[in-house]
């Protein structure tokens, strides 16, 4: 067998037999791609944590939702997804209110709303894991999930390009935008509302540790790679879907659990961008110690 | 006092107390005549025991489950409210064979002495890794050791406080054995008509052994897989590699675990997707598995709808999972 | 580094500087918990004057900017732009507000400036690249228009800053502390660009610590230690006078001071 099929045969075979390999492959390149530029602008904010805030966030609304409609997926997934947004939202308005920073609003909303749902679960006395419901994993994505993750990457990648500059003038000098008009505290907003619902999202198709580990992951990498915001989000959004197809090939021919697998690749790629980088990493400080221009 | 679960089965208790009465030839005065107090309070560890404990005892006794209706013993974490019951119970059912770990320090810390059932006394086990196969309720003939290990200990108490309630449950629960049998009967049957081909079916949840044993259907389990862990893209291709290739009828859900990824692999392997099967707990009062002998003709009906239709490929709107 | 070549600095949308209007301040308080930053103030600033304010540390020269703006609401009072809408005044805050470490680069933080024609959604003309361009090689950064800003010295900064604002070609230019932090010889360049400012006609009003900076180059000068002290030609107001009253003035932060018997207005400052 040349080197040739070999290759076809680890990378691509697999891909080609299996429908559900598809579906996975379709599913992290598409959160990949949108979860790329968000996570940047989330390191960059200093939000780095909010990913797995938000996912302790849905419970009061799926709990309710569960109260009042029963094991329904769809009941609970939008119940949620409300409370998440409301969570977000919260945060987000207490820290532009009041001189409180982003990330304690956000501690504090998430922890109010982690034990509400606890809460509420304990009352109704059904100790049936709720989440297990509202979290999938890569290889169980069905159609529906599919299209709404699909639905949701697409979304995000367009409203993006659309406020990228009001977003990123936002996050280096929010006095400017605020002093030619308003639309700072909206373009926050609907960062946010792009934030939850890619998260949530996420959860749905691939569960919490992949949403979350796909979106943050590949952007604390990025950081030894590239400089600027727009390239930061494209060197993300290349690790996420690196991570998701190597992830899922490591999962296939090494038989070990899927969601591991693919965040566990992306934090390599993130030692290996910490080490050896082409920016401000470890070895590319060693060298610049050794030798330097003239001027 | 009357357990007011729902209208039919108050009316089916009711009736049957008026037989039961008029077995012993005591009339009840009028069919609104006030049905007698329970006696005893009765504990069940999880629902299937709770369901043939309360057919056992009747109206002579009040019956709670501690892990109720869709939920998942294995899991199971006690609450105080849970150690107030079993403190403030008269008897305690449990299935015994390992299966509730908690059983006996919830029993401990509540300073229960009463008598504890252990209802698969008596059952013959088979065997799988790590000891025997708890789940013997799956087989009718068990069921039915079952019943009666309940029953003993129910007269055994109740001829203490209430010997003229004895009588009833005596009759409810000679009645109760009848009902097994010919459903067990019944069950063979319905099975032995179909070719020993068809009665193959894949299920992710390894809880049929008794019933694969007795009613000879081939439960074909993933193998390494359990709900707790996630798999590898290998296990589910192995699985799908051979859903195709071992010739099952069906893909079946179980109530207690992910059914998206079942039914991924059965879209993939154009195997039918069956409705769900309930092996660890009936569903909640009112819908199609809320008693013992319910669930299991449920059960049964689902295997042989799956089995006897010869639908390849698509999996069709089965694939539903009733909630 | 370059320096400034003050005739080879361009007009730089090229057409006649629209002349700004008068702005008035009238009984201005500003306050943060219960605590006046500015007091009672009420001063006019004329079309293309070019003002220094300056006081104690404390005094309220950044809140009045802030007012000026419309970053804070004011307690008591108002400001009166004469009709210019709050984009039309160019705002060069203190660096200490803005995230250096934000990986963009020195062209873009520059073409900001034009935000107001360039909008949300379209991109930059090439055009105003180009004014970019030439406004970067007129604060003497001409080359580092690829850099980061990360990578940029304070002064080399505070330059970025400046050529933003060149590029809003403001009718009404606000300065909070613009020198700061800065060495002698950059400030030296830049006060050219200020003085290239008054001269096209725009109003300059400037925060500063600098006296003699102060006395060289401004004509006109407030003195402020929260209420107004003095206001008018610099000559005038920096007498020692008025400045030890100003720091006696700025010296009286008092915890326990009585509620202002001046009636507690809240109103907006009408455009």
């Amino acid at each position: 067998m040349t080197l040739l099929m070999w290759l076809q045969g680890m990378l691509i075979q697999p891909f080609v037999e299996f429908g559900f390999m598809r579906r996975a492959l379709v599913a992290c390149l598409a959160l990949g791609l949108s979860c790329g530029p968000i996570g940047t602008l989330l390191v960059l904010r200093r939000m780095s944590l909010v990913g797995d805030a938000i996912a302790h966030a849905l419970l009061p609304g799926a709990a309710l939702a569960f109260v009042l409609f029963g094991f329904s997926l769809w009941a609970m997934s939008i119940g949620g997804f409300v409370a998440a947004v409301a969570v977000a939202g919260l945060a987000g308005l207490v820290a532009r209110l009041t001189p409180q920073r982003e990330d304690a609003s956000f501690a504090a909303f998430y922890l109010i709303a982690l034990a509400a749902g606890v809460m509420i679960i304990s009352i109704r006395g059904n100790s049936v894991d709720l989440m297990r419901v509202l979290f999938g994993t890569v290889l169980a994505v069905d159609d529906a999930s599919l299209l709404l993750i699909a639905g949701i990457a697409s979304l995000s990648l367009l409203v993006l390009a659309l406020v990228y500059r009001p977003l990123v003038v936002e996050c280096f000098d929010p006095g400017f935008l605020r002093h030619l008009g308003n639309a700072g505290a909206w373009v926050h907003a609907l960062f946010l509302m792009l934030l939850v619902l890619n998260l949530v999202g996420g959860f749905q198709a691939l569960g919490t540790l992949m949403a979350v580990g796909l979106m943050m992951l590949p952007a604390t990498a990025a950081r030894f790679w590239a400089a600027e915001v727009w390239s930061l989000a494209a060197v993300a959004a290349l690790f996420a879907v690196l991570s998701g197809w190597g992830g899922l090939l490591l999962s296939y021919h090494a038989n070990l659990p899927s969601g591991p697998s693919i965040v566990l690749l992306a934090g390599s790629f993130y030692a290996l961008s910490l080490l050896i980088g082409r920016r401000d990493s470890l070895l590319a400080r060693q060298l610049s110690r050794r030798s330097h221009r003239k001027a | 006092m009357m357990q007011f679960d729902s209208t039919p089965r108050a009316l089916r208790r009711a009736f049957l107390t008026l037989l039961a009465s008029a077995g012993t030839a005591r009339w009840s005065v009028a069919p609104a005549a006030q049905t007698p107090p329970p006696v005893l309070k009765v504990v069940a560890t999880f629902s299937v025991l709770a369901d043939i404990a309360r057919e056992v005892g009747g109206t002579a006794v009040e019956v709670t489950a501690l892990v109720g209706p869709n939920a998942d013993a294995h899991v199971f974490e006690p609450t105080p409210s849970d150690v107030r019951r079993v403190a403030s119970a008269d008897v305690v059912v449990t299935n015994g064979l390992r299966y509730e770990g908690w059983i006996d320090r919830l029993i401990k810390a509540s300073g229960f002495r009463g008598p504890v059932v252990v209802a698969s006394q008596g059952v013959v086990t088979r065997g799988v890794s790590g000891g025997a196969d708890p789940h013997a309720w799956q087989s009718l003939a068990n069921g039915q050791r079952y019943a009666e290990n309940i029953r003993a200990v129910l007269v055994a108490a109740l001829s203490a406080r209430a010997p003229a309630r004895v009588a009833e449950v005596e009759a409810r629960a000679a009645a109760y054995q009848q009902r097994l049998a010919a459903l067990d009967r019944d069950t063979r049957e319905r099975f032995a008509a179909l070719p020993a081909e068809r009665r193959r079916v894949i299920t992710a949840h390894d809880a049929f052994g008794y019933f694969s044993d007795a009613y000879g259907v081939v439960f074909i389990a993933p193998r390494g897989w359990t709900t707790g862990s996630e798999p590898s893209a290998k296990a589910v291709a192995a699985i799908v590699r051979q859903a195709r290739a071992s010739k099952a009828s069906a893909l079946l859900v179980e109530n207690i675990s992910d059914p998206r990824l079942i039914e991924r692999i059965g879209r993939e392997s154009g195997l039918k997707v069956g409705g769900a099967l309930y092996s660890d707990a009936l569903s909640p009062v009112g819908t199609e598995a809320d008693t013992y002998v319910r669930m299991f003709e449920h059960n049964v009906k689902t295997l042989v709808d799956a089995m006897s239709l010869n639908v390849p490929g698509a999996s069709g709107d089965a694939g539903a999972v009733p909630r | 580094m370059n320096g400034i070549d003050v005739p080879a600095l361009p007009n730089s949308t090229q057409l006649p500087v629209v002349a700004p209007p008068a702005i008035a301040v009238e009984d201005l308080t500003v306050s943060y918990r219960h605590h006046p930053a500015v007091h009672h103030v009420s001063c006019r600033f004329e079309p293309g004057s070019l003002t220094a304010v300056i006081g104690p540390n404390g005094a309220g020269k950044s809140s009045l900017l802030d007012a000026l703006t419309g970053r804070v609401q004011p307690s008591t009072g108002c400001v009166r732009t004469g009709g210019l809408p709050r984009n039309r005044l160019a705002y060069m805050p203190q660096q200490s507000g803005i995230d250096r470490t934000f990986p963009l680069g020195v062209l873009d933080v520059v073409m900001l400036g034009a935000w107001p024609r360039i909008g949300w959604f379209t991109g930059a003309t090439t055009a105003q690249r180009a004014q970019a361009l030439l406004a970067l090689a007129s604060v003497g950064l001409a080359g580092f228009e690829q850099r980061l800003i990360s990578e940029l010295s304070v002064g080399q900064f505070q330059r970025v800053l400046f050529a933003r604002v060149l590029m809003q070609d403001a009718p009404v230019i606000l300065l909070d502390e613009p020198f700061n932090a800065i060495d002698t010889r950059t400030t030296a360049d830049l006060m050219r660009l200020v003085q290239h400012w008054h001269d096209e006609g725009r109003t300059v009003i400037a925060v500063l610590h600098d006296l003699a900076q102060v006395r060289e180059h401004f004509p006109l000068t407030l003195l402020l230690a929260r209420e107004c002290v003095a206001h008018g030609p610099t000559e005038e107001v920096l007498v020692p006078r008025h400045l030890m009253r100003a720091q006696q003035m700025a010296e009286q932060w008092d915890e326990n001071a009585d509620w202002c018997a001046a009636p507690v207005l809240v109103s907006r400052a009408p455009s």
